[in-house]
């Protein structure tokens, strides 16, 4: 009985602990989608299809609003940086490259159905990869059998440790929930920073 | 604060090491046009699959989990309990570890498949019921089965369904319930393999009597003298069959065969089974409301 009480704690703790790190991005005049805080002085990490405004709003999960400017945006991969004026922010960490295993519990955060902040349960289903639109690119990608649905986009998927492995989207089809690996965020951050010439700071 | 989330943190790396063992004896069933199956290696030359995704006799190609594939003939089959055993053209180093202990409603189990060569796939839920018997869309009792909410994606037929500890409870099916996946409990599937290894099926007895549950009369019961209160009333007779042979007639209500009481269709196609197909045995029936011992030999339905 104990063992399970605890087990129902750490869900509600890493559920509190994403929470915090969540996003609301409005980039359409119809919907918004999720995104997450991915440095704490105010990157943004989110799907490129939830973008399509030059100057998208975003809301923090403490109510704070702000207009945030595009750095970069890549359909192909479905991803999309955006920049607002705010420090101190409570960054997503990351999960340890190759620590993905079948059969890991997840969570997915996100804004299904506009409900805010909402929190699904599964596990890694299957590690793979897909071909995205519009071009011949595999991505590595995390099935999982955590529910997902409009509204999840951009959010993050996230480990028992509460670590973003994967970027929930819709771009790859099917009744399996797809994120796309963080390490493939990881890699359209970097080149999105080096093209701007902002850099990378050591902190 | 962090003893709670190592012990989650501690929960998932077990169910990944749960996967990860019983994912050395999952294999894949390419033996149908449409996308494989898979299967689990019970015994180092045998891989124990769903019936239904065996679709062709000749070219069943296995895919072993360490790479490298090996051909595979039908060693049995029943697409009554939708259950077939494949013999590989070459020994497996890993068998599958099958769990001793009865499944619990609540527990925590994941559903184990390799449909692809791409690697291992799972699917977490708990055990929602343990139900049984039933009669299956293929007019089969199926004595016990396994449900269970893990989503069974394609390709997961004929996999395993593990405890939390990495042991087999049942084996995947969604071909015997319309729409619904379920698993065959190991303990069946034992019972299944044997049949399967000795005969290449499993035998089923039957009668050729077309019957339906009744009411006993009151003096039946007394004659009978004991605590039975339904049987099956004969409505008809199949010309040339084991009870038209035996001199069992229309208006006799069976009410015991072998010695065991029978009070309707499922006890009788549950008795029909195992050593009795194809011997003679006695089967009591009330004729004009006295018991009445009739020697039969149960015939092999086809």
């Amino acid at each position: 009985m104990e063992l399970l009480t605890n087990l129902a704690h750490a869900f509600q703790e890493v559920g509190e602990k994403v929470q915090s790190s969540l996003v609301v991005v409005q980039g359409h005049r119809h919907g918004a989608g999720a995104g997450m805080i991915w440095r704490k002085d105010g990157m943004i990490l989110t799907n490129a299809h939830v973008v399509n405004h030059r100057s998208p709003l975003v809301y923090l999960s403490d109510g704070r609003k702000y207009t945030a400017r595009v750095l970069a945006h890549e359909p192909e991969i479905d991803m999309a940086l955006l920049k607002i004026e705010a420090d101190d922010l409570p960054a997503m960490s990351c999960a340890k490259k190759g620590s993905v295993k079948v059969g890991q519990f997840v969570f997915a955060v996100g804004h299904p159905w506009g409900q805010k902040g909402y929190i699904t349960k599964g596990i890694v289903s299957a590690l793979t990869s897909a071909q995205t639109r519009n071009s011949d690119r595999q991505l590595p990608i995390i099935r999982t059998d955590a529910a997902l649905a409009p509204g999840n986009s951009g959010g993050p998927l996230v480990n028992a440790a509460g670590e973003a492995i994967g970027i929930n989207t819709m771009i790859v089809g099917g009744d399996q929930g797809v994120a796309i690996s963080v390490e493939v965020a990881d890699e359209f951050v970097r080149r999105a920073l080096e093209k701007a010439g902002v850099s990378e700071k050591t902190v | 604060m962090a003893t709670n989330e190592n012990s989650l943190v501690a929960l998932s790396d077990a169910m990944a090491e749960a996967v990860e063992k019983v994912g050395a004896a999952t294999v894949t069933v390419d033996a149908r046009r449409r996308f494989p199956a898979s299967g689990i290696l019970y015994s180092n030359d045998l891989v124990l699959t769903a019936d239904h995704v065996v679709e062709r006799e000749e070219d069943i190609q296995i895919f072993l989990p360490a790479g490298g594939e090996a051909t595979a003939s039908i060693a049995g089959r029943d697409p009554g309990s939708d259950l077939a055993l494949l013999r590989l053209s070459r020994s497996a180093s890993q068998t599958a570890e099958m769990s001793q202990v009865d499944p619990r409603v609540g527990q925590l189990v994941l559903a184990v498949a390799r449909p692809t060569a791409e690697g291992i796939q799972a699917s977490l839920g708990i055990i929602s019921a343990i139900g049984g018997p039933i009669r299956t869309g293929r007019g089969v009792r199926l004595e016990r089965y396994i449900s269970t909410d893990a989503v069974p994606y394609p390709g997961f037929s004929g996999g395993p369904l593990i405890d939390a500890s990495g042991r087999v409870i049942g084996m995947n099916t969604s071909g015997l319930t319309r729409g619904a996946s379920i698993a065959i409990p190991v303990s069946q599937v034992r019972l299944a393999v044997e049949s399967l290894l000795q005969h290449g099926k499993i035998r089923r007895g039957y009668l050729g009597v077309r019957s339906q549950p009744v009411e006993l009369p009151v003096n039946g019961m007394e004659a009978l003298g004991r605590a039975q209160t339904s049987g099956l009333l004969i409505v008809g007779i199949e010309p040339d069959g084991p009870a038209s042979a035996s001199g069992l007639m229309v208006g006799d209500i069976l009410v015991g065969i072998d010695g065991d009481p029978i009070s309707d269709h499922d006890e009788l196609l549950s008795r029909l089974s195992g050593s009795l197909v194809g011997a003679q045995t006695q089967v009591e029936i009330l004729r004009g409301g006295k018991p009445v011992s009739v020697p039969v030999t149960v015939g092999e339905r086809s």
